[in-house]
């Protein structure tokens, strides 16, 4: 009886080659529906940020006094102080998440009023929208131009706060342009610049936002809340109403 | 370099990389754990709308598949070889991606996202592609 013929042995090497060729292969393929979903859903938003209008933020600020930078009742017992970046995009975040609810269920009845202390770290943009959100105040608009400008905010130092923007917020909003130009560049806004960059060095604010909460003529503490919805708010502010 | 050798660095590059991914997702679901600094870069990645595939956090998807590299790498066996290869060339076509995303689209860089990119997964490509094809330990 001729022996069976006996298998030639197996070429292991050629094997775990086409096999990772293989696996390479569909790999690949998952990426690449990976890539098309990642590009469709973004839906081809060149900026890589969402961008929003401006909203009704005349409807949300109606009938609430804005006095310099602040927003709500003067005798309001408790005070928030807002630390931004008008180019930061997480407190365009908070602008367009919490915000709204708690001028609706705090500053509006009377019982919180808002401070914007206006940082200008992150760039050039920065202070230029600074400069023009704060001469904004002296036509008591601050408000709804900082909503305007969060907005439409755009890429970091890509130059997007540009003259026609701010023209076109301004004109919107119902403000002089020719004074609001001429206010952004005054000496009194660079000293509110100077005195709120000293101020967060002071409270070591690390960065924006970052929040504070003021009892009376307390001394302000800062707060962190658990997210930038207004759920993240009711707690602080309602604990400190009730102090 | 041993089969063992090489599992035994592939499961640390993959838990640094769990380390990062967890770190990332975590910090998308807490967006007030992230501040501007001067620094910049995170907040910005994190909050485009590339930060997440048909609502899955980016972030997300990462830990799942460091998670699923450390299962694969616990799981010893020629198929499991395969598999972490498989899973490394994608994470590196992804991650060229998503670079690319950040240097070009979103224009913004976040550190611990280009750790991931740059440095853990061209690591787990090389050490999972070089264990797939050298010859068996005798």
């Amino acid at each position: 009886m001729p022996p069976k013929p006996r298998k030639p042995p197996p070429r292991h090497a050629d094997t775990r080659k086409r096999n990772l060729l293989i696996a390479a292969a569909g790999a690949v393929a998952v990426v690449a529906v990976l890539v098309v979903v990642s590009i469709v859903v973004s839906g081809g938003d060149d900026s890589g940020t969402t961008t929003t209008t401006g909203g009704d933020a005349t409807a949300l600020f109606s009938g609430i006094p804005q006095k310099g930078a602040e927003l709500g009742s003067q005798s309001a017992p408790v005070t928030m102080l807002q630390f931004e970046d008008l180019q930061c995009p997480i407190c365009r975040a908070y602008q367009e998440d919490g915000f709204s609810g708690v001028v609706d269920e705090y500053v509006r009845p009377g019982k919180v009023k808002l401070r914007f202390a206006g940082l200008a770290f992150l760039g050039q943009d920065s202070e230029k929208a600074l400069r023009y959100a704060l001469a904004a105040a002296n036509q008591g608009k601050l408000w709804p131009y900082v909503a305007a400008l969060y907005a439409n905010q755009g890429d970091e130092n890509s130059g997007w706060v540009t003259d026609d923007l701010l023209e076109r917020l301004a004109n919107e909003n119902g403000l002089d342009w020719a004074r609001l130009q001429t206010d952004a560049t005054s000496a009194e806004v660079t000293q509110q610049i100077d005195a709120t960059s000293a101020e967060a060095a002071r409270r070591q604010v690390p960065g924006t936002p970052t929040f504070f909460i003021q009892i009376g003529n307390g001394e302000p503490y800062v707060v962190q809340p658990n997210s930038l919805s207004i759920d993240g708010f009711r707690p602080i502010l309602d604990d400190a109403l009730a102090q | 370099m041993t089969n063992r050798a090489l599992r035994a660095c592939i499961a640390v590059v993959a838990l640094a990389g769990t380390a990062v991914a967890a770190y990332l997702t975590y910090v998308h679901y807490q967006p007030d754990a992230l501040i501007c600094t001067s620094s910049g870069g995170c907040e910005t990645v994190q909050e485009s709308s590339y930060a997440e595939l048909a609502g899955i956090p980016v972030a997300l998807l990462g830990l799942i598949a460091w998670a699923a590299v450390l299962v694969l790498v616990a799981w010893d066996s020629e198929l499991a070889r395969t598999l972490v290869a498989a899973l490394a060339l994608g994470a590196a076509a992804f991650a060229l991606y998503l670079v690319t995303l950040q240097a070009f689209v979103i224009d913004a860089w976040c550190v611990w996202c280009l750790v991931n990119d740059v440095v853990l997964i061209p690591l787990l490509l090389i050490l999972a592609v070089w264990r797939v094809l050298r010859e068996p330990d005798v």
